[in-house]
This record gives structure tokens, C-alpha cells and sequence, in this order.
């Protein structure tokens, strides 16, 4: 997988998280029922527990705050820092994420889809995200002087043979 | 040495040196590679350790394990600190059935609860002591304790523990059963609510006639009052608890609006606007 396409499928998978945690975040806001896939609102019974907030900021919130951090960072020209920033966010999404769902599962024994939904999402972008930071940026054909063979110069900055070109330019 | 000699000899260094020179910098690019990985190793592994310390803080602050019930036991000494709380807020306050306050008070607030809600809890230990000690105290407002299953996800634990708070109102103590369940609530949903935990509670109501409450329980008019206070609910569109009816003494109940648990704000206004 070219890294263009990498972060173009982290992108998406990004802005689908944006999308389930502004509707979780609203609808706690406006005090309106979820909509939930199965009947029984087991999904209005997990938002509404004393689980659904976090020293008293909804998790929803978190969860949107951090989603647009993930955002943030693969918008940003990518380099070796902002690979990191990605993983190191996915990594804590999806640690919390596992927290949540320990709750769900455990303390409350009731399932919110939307919230299985954004564990599933959290552990798809983290596992790409570390491999995406794990193999540096794409080796380039000829590598350019002074460049390692992850198209990083010795102090960790993109080369020109990096990827460091915004996106929607090839790579 | 021929000339020819001599070229061969030169070309065969040049090629050395060359090779020399791409082994070096293979190995050069190769440790910086191996150097670049270890690096990432090393920060992701910190990022890991950073993830699990903040979850280990967040499951102690939000509770612990699935099992962490704090539940007090009767006759503790938290259970005695407990009580004292329970009996200055409602010491001297009238009881009638679900009932607290004055009969006559111009304003009634309904107030829809589960037992196991720890929002209501919020409510119970927040608003409601300054409600009860500005606007109950004064005889200006009654407040009428009515139930909704939420939190409690098993009904037949909801009938038991509401229609206990019910039967201790037979005999005028309902609020007593009612504030003593909200500040020894255990966590949700952890199956605390036990017939011990019932008969414990009970025991800490100053003044109740134990063998009565216990033949009072099983009234079916006590049954009949929890579907009334659910069908009340359903007719509203309440689907959480607290909810609030409020309006004036025997007039029509209207639903109120808050915007916190834990000030009495948007109820003193209400009250106020009533009391005109």
C-alpha cells in the first residue's frame, strides 16, 4: 500500500469517527434518544450511565476531541513527527476505546452499537497507523544523498525522496 | 610492469576503492536504518506505557472492577454517619405516604426516580437539600417521590426495592428508605440490591415497625402505585430519570426543565414563578 493511499484510507476512516462522535456528542447535548439498531434503547441506557461521562466531560466529547486530533495530524505535511502524533493518538483512542467497551461489557452488560462501532474504527486506524509510522515514509527508488533508506535525513526530517508532499500530490 | 599492466593494476584499485566506498555506505545507510527503527521502537513503547498508566488512572477514578460495590453495611460505623446526614435533612419534616411536606404547601414537585440511578443520587445528595431546607421547611412546597425503572435493569429488582420504600411509607418513613438508599447506593447495574441490603436499610429507618414493613411489601396496592407512577411517566414521554412535574397544589403538573442536579437554580425559579 503506497503511503498516499494509506493516509487517503486513515483519512476516511477518520472522518467517519468525526461523524459518529459529533451525533453521540449532539444528542447528549440536546438530551434527545439515541437511534438505536435493536429495540430495548440499550444504547440510551449506556450513554445515560454514570460510564458516560469522564470527571464530568461526556466520553462522547473525548471521543470527538480526540478524532479531530487524529484529524489534525494527518492534514498536517506528513513527516516522522506526524506519523507519530497519529499513532500516539490511535494508540490512546483505542486504549480508551477498550476501557469503554470493558464497561459496557462488564459493568453495565448492556452493548451500544455506536460505541462498538468506534472501538472497531479506533483499532482499524491504530493498527495502520503503526504500521504507517513503523516503516517510516516510502523508500524512494534512488535514495538522495544524505537520506536513509526511510527517505529521512539523519535528524529525522522528510528528504525531497520522502513523502512530506501534501496530499492530493503523488508521492 | 607493461603499461597495460600498470592501467589493469589502476582499474582493479579504482574498483576496490569503489567497492570500499558503496559496502560503506551501505553499512552507513543500514545502522541508520537500524537506528531510525530502534527510535521508533523506543517512542512508541513510551506512548504504549503512557496509554496503560492513563487507563489504570481512569479505572480507579471511575470505580474499579465490575464487582466494586461499596455498599455500606447496617450498622457501620459509615452506616451511622450516613444515617445522621439522612436524619438532619428530614428531622421535623412532615411524612404522608410518598409524600414529604406540608399537605397544604402551595406547590407540589413530583420527583420520578430509580433507586439505582446514580444521577438521581446526584439530585438526592445536590439540589434536593437546599430545596427541602429553603421551600419544604417553609411549608411552601411538597415533594412527592413517584417511581420510573431506568437504571435498575431487572424489573422484578425494581418492583422489590421501590415497593420497600413504598411499604416504609405506610408508616410515614418512605423518605427515610428513599435518602438512606441514594447515599449508600452501590455501583450500577452490579446486582447489590440484595433482600440483606433491602432488610439493612430498612433497619436503619429510625422507628420502623420492622414486622409491619415486612407485611406491607407484599400489598398489592403498593404494586398498583408502581404502575400508576410508570404509566404517569410513559404519558409524559419521561424516558430518564430524575424527571419533574411541578405546578401548583391540585392544579395541573407541568414538566420542569433543569440544568443542574447539584444547584437548586431552575427549581427556586420554578418555585418562585408559582408562588408569584
Amino acid at each position: 500500500m503506497s503511503a498516499r493511499t494509506l493516509r487517503i484510507t486513515l483519512l476516511v476512516l477518520t472522518v467517519i469517527g468525526v461523524g459518529l462522535a459529533t451525533y453521540l456528542t449532539v444528542i447528549h447535548y440536546a438530551g434527545i434518544k439515541p437511534l438505536c439498531g435493536r429495540s430495548g434503547g440499550t444504547c440510551e441506557k449506556v450513554q445515560t450511565s454514570q460510564y458516560s461521562k469522564l470527571v464530568g466531560v461526556p466520553v462522547a466529547l473525548i471521543g470527538l476531541l480526540g478524532y479531530i486530533g487524529i484529524l489534525g495530524t494527518l492534514l498536517v505535511p506528513e513527516d516522522e513527527r506526524s506519523r507519530f502524533a497519529t499513532a500516539a493518538l490511535t494508540l490512546g483512542g483505542f486504549g480508551f476505546s477498550a476501557y469503554l467497551t470493558y464497561r459496557e461489557v462488564f459493568s453495565l452488560k448492556e452493548i451500544c452499537e455506536y460505541c462498538v462501532s468506534s472501538a472497531i474504527l479506533l483499532t482499524i486506524l491504530m493498527c495502520l497507523s503503526l504500521w504507517r509510522f513503523l516503516r517510516g515514509g516510502d523508500i524512494p527508488a534512488v535514495p538522495s544523498a544524505g537520506a536513509g533508506e526511510d527517505g529521512l535525513t539523519p535528524d529525522g526530517q522528510a528528504s525531497a525522496g520522502g513523502q512530506s508532499a501534501p496530499l492530493g500530490t503523488a508521492s | 610492469m607493461t603499461p597495460v599492466e600498470e592501467d589493469e593494476q589502476d582499474l582493479t584499485r579504482k574498483q576496490r576503492r569503489e567497492a570500499a566506498r558503496s559496502e560503506r555506505k551501505a553499512a552507513e545507510e543500514s545502522a541508520a536504518a537500524g537506528a531510525a527503527r530502534r527510535r521508533r521502537m523506543t517512542q512508541l513503547g513510551g506512548a504504549v506505557a503512557v496509554v496503560i498508566v492513563a487507563i489504570i488512572v481512569i479505572l480507579i477514578a471511575s470505580g474499579g472492577g465490575s464487582n466494586g460495590t461499596k455498599v455500606v453495611k447496617a450498622g457501620s460505623h459509615e452506616a451511622t454517619e450516613k444515617a445522621k446526614v439522612v436524619e438532619a435533612t428530614l428531622n421535623g419534616i412532615n411524612q404522608s405516604g410518598n409524600v414529604l411536606g406540608n399537605p397544604t404547601a402551595p406547590v407540589t414537585l413530583q420527583y420520578f426516580g430509580d433507586l439505582e440511578c446514580p444521577i438521581c443520587r446526584e439530585f438526592t445528595l445536590g439540589a434536593l437539600p437546599k430545596i427541602i431546607q429553603k421551600w419544604v421547611r417553609a411549608g411552601k412546597l411538597k415533594v412527592e417521590y413517584r417511581s420510573l425503572e431506568t437504571a435498575t435493569r431487572e424489573p422484578e429488582t425494581f418492583r422489590t426495592q421501590q415497593t420497600a420504600a413504598l411499604a416504609a411509607g405506610k408508616q410515614n418513613k418512605m423518605w427515610y428508605f428513599v435518602e438512606l438508599f441514594y447515599h449508600e447506593q452501590g455501583e450500577e447495574d452490579s446486582g447489590y440490591v440484595t433482600e440483606s441490603y433491602i432488610q439493612g436499610l430498612a433497619k436503619q429507618v429510625p422507628g420502623l415497625n420492622l414486622t409491619k414493613w415486612q407485611e406491607d411489601r407484599s400489598d398489592p396496592a403498593l404494586a398498583s402505585q408502581l404502575q400508576s407512577d410508570t404509566q404517569e411517566a410513559n404519558n409524559r414521554g419521561f424516558n430518564g430519570t430524575p424527571s419533574f412535574l411541578i405546578g401548583k397544589t391540585g392544579g395541573a403538573m407541568k414538566k420542569l426543565e433543569y440544568s443542574s442536579l447539584s444547584e437548586p437554580t431552575s427549581f427556586d425559579e420554578a418555585i418562585e414563578k408559582l408562588l408569584g
